[in-house]
C-alpha cells in the first residue's frame, strides 16, 4: 500500500487548436491531499478528466504504480465531477447501489455502504426519494457518496467544497481525512484557498495550462515566508517605531505586524531591544496565506 | 462485461417503470389499429345502420313494386339482418283530385257502359230479327235498328274516346298528385328516397331517382343494377319464354375473392390480409422507434443532466453504449412479447376464422423478432451516434423525424407489396438496411412462400450495416459526449473517425 503513486507526465490536451492542457507532470504520493489549483479555465477539469480515462490525453502518460492508466484494471477510481450529475427520477438508494455495483461492489455491500454513508451525511431519511425532490446541497451530498462509496484507491473531486455548508464541509473533511490515513491518493481542486491550505498536503499551482508551482505546502510556506512576524499587547506599542532593526509593515496600535531588515539578525535581538516596555500577549511568525499566494503569482505571471 | 449487464439492467428498469413505455405498448397500438380500422368500418358499415325507405310511382303497369323488393331482399340486408330497402309504393288514390277524376271517370265509364249494354243489346235484338225472317214488318225494323245502332255506336265511339283522353288526364293527375305525395315525403323525411316508373318505363328502360342528397351514388348504382335485372325478366317473360328457364337463367351468382397459395386456395378478406401486415409493421415501427427513441433520449438526457460523465468515469463508452442497447433493446422484446400475447388471445378469442389471418404463425412471430432486432441495433447505434452529437432537443428531434420518416416509407408501399410481393423493385427496396425490416416483416406474411434467399441476403445486409454503424457510434459517442457548446462539424466529426 506504501507505494502508490500517480503519475502525471507531459501530459498535452487541444481542443479545437486551444492548448488546454501543456506540458504537464506531477507526481501524487499515497496518503497526501493533492490539491490542483488555478483560475478558471486553466485546464483543472480537463486533467481530472484525463486522469479518470474520460478524455484521451493528446500526448503525455498517466501512470499508476507505474501502469498506464489505460491499462490499469479492476483498479478503483472515484470521481466527484465539476459539472453534478445525477439521475433526477430515480431513488436515492437505487441510483448509489447502481453506482456501487458498476465499481465492482456486490449488490448488498453497495447498499450496506450507501446507508452508512447516508447516515453519516445525516441523510437517512431521504433513502427513498426521489434525487429531483432533494435540494441542491443534499444532490450534492449523494454525489460525493456516489464517489466514494466503493472505497477507491484513487479519489479525485473537482471542486468539492462549492455548495455544502459549514458542518457538511466539516464532515466532507472528515471522510477525506480517513482517506489519507488509509494512505490513498486523494486530489482534489477547489477555488477556496482556505479549504486548500487546510487539507492540501502538496499543491500544484496551473496557470494557462502550465505548471506555475508545485511542492508541498510547508515548502511552499518557508519559500514564500516573508520573514514577517507578528506581535500583540494589550497596551500601545507605538514606541516600535523607534526600533531601527525592523521594518513595519502594518500596524494597528496594539498588534503589528514587521520584518527585520537585516535577515541575518536573529529575533532576540527584537526582544532585547523591548525590554519589557509593553506586556506582550502574542508574538508569531507570520505564515503566508495561500490566497495571497495564489494572487500574486497568477498576477505575476499575467504581467510577463 | 459485468458493467455492460449492470447498465443494461438499469436502463431497463428505469424505462419500464415510465409512463411512456405503458403508452408506446398499449395505447399507441391502440389509437393506430383505431386509426386504420374505422375508415374501413364506417365505408363498410356507416350507410347500413338502418332500413331506408324507398318509395315508388309505378305508371308502367309492370307490377314493379314487389319484384324490386324481393331483389332488394335478396342482395342487401343491414347488420342486423333485416332488409335495408324498404319499398313503398305512393299512390295518391286517397287524394281529393285524384278521386274527382276518378269519380268523373267512373261516370264516364258508367255512361260507356250504358251505350255499350244498349248497343249490344240492339244488336242482339237484330239478331233476333235476321232469324225470325217472318216476323211482322221485319225490313223496316232492320232499319230502324240498323240507324239506331248507326248512332249508339257513334255515340259510343265518342264516348271511348273521351274516355281515353280522361285516362290519360287521370294518369298525369295520378304522377302529379303521387310526386306531389311523394316530395312531401321526402322533404319530411319519411322517405330516402323514391324511383318514378313512366308509362313507357318497358320500353325506354327510362327510371327517375330523387332524392335530398346528391350523392347517393352506392344507392343508384344498387337499383340500377336491379332494376337491369328485373326489366330484363319481364321483357323476356313477355317473349312468352317459360319461367322455369326464365329462373334457371337469372340464377344469381355470387363473388368470393381467393388468394392462390401453393397448399391450394383459401378464401381471403382484403382488410385483414392487407391490414394486418400493415399493423405488423407498424408494430415493428413503433418499437424499433420507440426503443431507439429511449436510447437517444437518454444520451441526451445524461448529457444534459451531466450523467454521463459519472458514467464514463466508471465503465467505458463500449460497456456504456452495450448496456444501452442491450438493456432498451430487451424492453423493445418485452414490449413485443406482450404484442404477441395478445395477438394469440385475440386469436384465441376466435374473433376471425383461422383462414382469414393464418399469417398469425410462430414462423411469423420469430421473424418479427428477428427483425425487430436487427432494425433496433442499426437505428439503435445510429440514434445513439446522433443523441451523443447533437447538443439540444431541437436538432435531435429533426434527426429522428426524418429517419422516422424514412422508416415508415414501406407502409405507404403496402399496396405494392400486396400486389406482388416478390417484385424486382420491392426486393431491390429490401436490400436497402433502412427499409429492410420493414419491408421483409411485410413481405414474409404476404408472400406464402418465404423466399430463403432474401431473408439471408438481408440478414446479411443487415448485420454487415449494424457492425458498420456501431463501429461508428463507438468512435465518436466518448468524444462527442463531452463535447460541450458547440455544434459539432462534420469535418470535425470526421476527424475523430480517422484518429481514434
Ligand atoms: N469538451 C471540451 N470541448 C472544448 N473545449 C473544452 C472542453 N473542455 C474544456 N474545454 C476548454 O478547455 C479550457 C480548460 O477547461 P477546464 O474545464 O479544464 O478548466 P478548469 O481549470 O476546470 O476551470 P474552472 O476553474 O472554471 O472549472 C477552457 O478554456 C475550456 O473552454
Ligand atoms: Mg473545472
Amino acid at each position: 500500500m506504501d507505494k502508490n503513486l500517480l503519475e502525471i507526465k507531459n501530459l498535452t490536451k487541444r481542443f479545437y487548436d486551444s492548448l488546454v492542457v501543456n506540458d504537464l507532470s506531477f507526481k501524487i504520493k499515497g496518503g497526501e491531499t493533492f490539491g490542483l489549483l488555478g483560475p478558471n479555465g486553466a485546464g483543472k477539469t480537463t486533467t481530472m478528466r484525463m486522469i479518470m480515462n474520460i478524455i484521451l490525453p493528446d500526448e503525455g502518460e498517466i501512470l499508476f504504480n507505474g501502469i498506464d492508466r489505460q491499462k490499469t484494471k479492476g483498479l478503483h477510481f472515484g470521481y466527484l465531477p465539476e459539472e453534478r450529475g445525477l439521475y433526477p427520477r430515480a431513488k436515492v438508494l437505487d441510483m448509489l447501489v447502481y453506482f456501487g455495483t458498476l465499481n465492482n461492489l456486490s449488490h448488498r455491500k453497495a447498499e450496506v455502504e450507501a446507508i452508512r454513508y447516508l447516515d453519516r451525511l445525516g441523510m437517512i431519511e431521504f433513502t427513498d426519494s426521489r434525487i429531483d425532490h432533494l435540494s441542491k446541497g443534499m444532490q450534492q451530498k449523494i454525489q460525493f457518496i456516489a464517489a466514494f462509496l466503493h472505497d477507491p484507491d484513487v479519489l479525485i473531486l473537482d471542486e468539492p467544497f462549492a455548495g455544502l455548508d459549514p458542518i457538511n464541509q466539516v464532515v466532507l473533511r472528515e471522510i477525506l481525512e480517513e482517506y489519507r490515513a488509509n494512505k490513498k491518493i486523494l486530489l482534489i481542486s477547489t477555488h477556496q484557498m482556505e479549504q486548500a491550505e487546510r487539507l492540501c498536503d502538496h499543491i500544484c499551482l496551473i496557470n494557462n495550462a502550465r505548471v506555475i508551482l508545485d511542492g508541498k505546502m510547508s515548502e511552499i510556506k518557508r519559500k514564500f515566508r516573508e520573514n514577517a512576524y507578528y506581535i500583540e499587547s494589550d497596551s500601545d506599542l507605538s514606541f516600535l517605531h523607534e526600533i531601527e532593526e525592523i521594518s513595519i509593515l502594518e500596524e494597528n496600535k496594539t498588534a503589528y505586524k514587521f520584518t527585520m531588515i537585516d535577515k541575518e539578525i536573529p529575533v532576540s535581538t527584537f526582544f532585547s531591544r523591548l525590554k519589557g516596555r509593553a506586556k506582550i500577549r502574542k508574538f508569531e511568525i507570520v505564515e503566508p496565506s495561500l490566497h495571497d499566494i495564489f494572487i500574486n503569482l497568477i498576477q505575476e505571471k499575467s504581467k510577463v | 462485461m459485468r458493467n455492460l449487464l449492470k447498465i443494461a439492467c438499469w436502463e431497463f428498469k428505469s424505462r419500464i417503470r415510465a409512463q411512456s413505455f405503458f403508452f408506446n405498448t398499449f395505447v399507441s397500438p391502440i389509437i393506430f389499429t383505431a386509426l386504420i380500422a374505422l375508415p374501413v368500418f364506417l365505408f363498410q358499415y356507416q350507410p347500413q345502420i338502418q332500413t331506408k325507405l324507398i318509395g315508388v310511382i309505378d305508371l308502367s303497369g309492370e307490377n314493379l313494386t314487389s319484384d324490386l323488393q324481393d331483389e332488394l331482399n335478396r342482395y342487401f340486408h343491414t347488420d342486423s339482418r333485416s332488409p335495408l330497402y324498404q319499398i313503398l309504393n305512393v299512390s295518391p288514390v286517397n287524394v281529393t283530385n285524384y278521386q274527382n277524376s276518378l269519380k268523373e271517370l267512373q261516370e264516364i265509364e258508367a255512361r260507356r257502359d250504358s251505350i255499350s249494354a244498349l248497343y249490344n243489346q240492339i244488336k242482339s235484338q237484330r239478331t233476333f230479327l235476321y232469324t225470325n225472317s217472318q216476323s211482322a214488318n221485319r225490313d223496316r225494323q232492320l232499319v230502324q235498328s240498323y240507324e239506331k245502332m248507326q248512332l249508339v255506336r257513334e255515340e259510343r265511339e265518342l264516348i271511348e274516346i273521351e274516355l281515353q283522353r280522361f285516362k290519360t288526364v287521370l294518369d298525369s293527375v295520378y304522377k302529379r298528385e303521387a310526386v306531389k305525395m311523394a316530395d312531401t315525403l321526402l322533404i319530411s323525411d319519411n322517405l330516402d328516397a323514391y324511383l318514378v316508373f313512366n308509362l313507357d318505363f318497358a320500353r325506354t328502360g327510362n327510371v327517375q331517382y330523387h332524392s335530398k342528397n346528391p350523392g347517393d351514388f352506392l344507392e343508384i348504382e344498387r337499383f340500377e343494377r336491379v332494376l337491369q335485372g328485373i326489366i330484363t325478366r319481364h321483357r323476356i317473360l313477355n317473349d312468352e319464354i317459360e319461367p322455369s328457364k326464365l329462373r334457371n337463367w337469372f340464377r344469381p351468382i355470387q363473388i368470393k375473392k381467393f388468394q392462390i397459395l401453393q397448399e391450394g386456395q383459401k378464401e381471403w378478406n382484403f382488410y385483414i390480409q392487407l391490414y394486418g401486415p400493415l399493423i405488423a409493421v407498424f408494430l415493428l415501427f413503433m418499437a424499433v422507434f420507440s426503443s431507439s427513441g429511449y436510447l437517444f433520449s437518454s444520451i441526451l438526457q445524461e448529457k444534459s443532466n451531466k450523467v454521463i460523465e459519472v458514467l464514463l468515469s466508471y465503465a467505458s463508452s463500449a460497456q456504456i453504449m452495450g448496456g444501452k442497447i442491450l438493456g432498451l433493446g430487451f424492453l423493445g422484446l418485452v414490449q413485443i412479447f406482450i404484442w404477441i400475447s395478445i395477438t394469440a388471445l385475440i386469436v384465441k378469442s376466435g374473433l376471425f376464422t383461422n383462414q382469414e389471418i393464418d399469417y398469425l404463425t410462430l414462423t411469423n412471430a420469430f421473424f418479427f423478432i428477428l427483425y425487430f432486432c436487427l432494425g433496433f441495433l442499426f437505428y439503435g447505434a445510429i440514434f445513439i451516434t446522433f443523441g451523443s452529437l447533437s447538443t439540444n432537443e431541437y436538432d435531435t428531434q429533426q434527426i429522428s423525424q426524418v429517419l422516422r420518416m424514412v422508416a415508415i416509407f414501406p407502409a405507404l408501399l403496402s399496396l405494392m407489396v400486396l400486389s406482388d410481393p416478390e417484385s424486382m423493385l420491392i426486393r431491390v427496396l429490401s436490400y436497402i438496411p433502412f427499409l429492410s425490416p420493414s419491408f421483409m416483416i411485410m413481405r414474409i406474411p404476404l408472400s406464402g412462400a418465404l423466399n430463403k434467399l432474401d431473408i439471408i441476403l438481408t440478414i446479411a445486409i443487415m448485420v454487415l450495416s449494424i457492425i458498420i454503424v456501431i463501429i461508428i457510434a463507438g468512435k465518436i459517442f466518448r468524444t462527442a459526449t463531452l463535447m460541450q457548446g458547440k455544434k459539432v462539424s462534420i469535418s470535425e466529426v470526421w476527424r475523430w473517425l480517422k484518429h481514434n
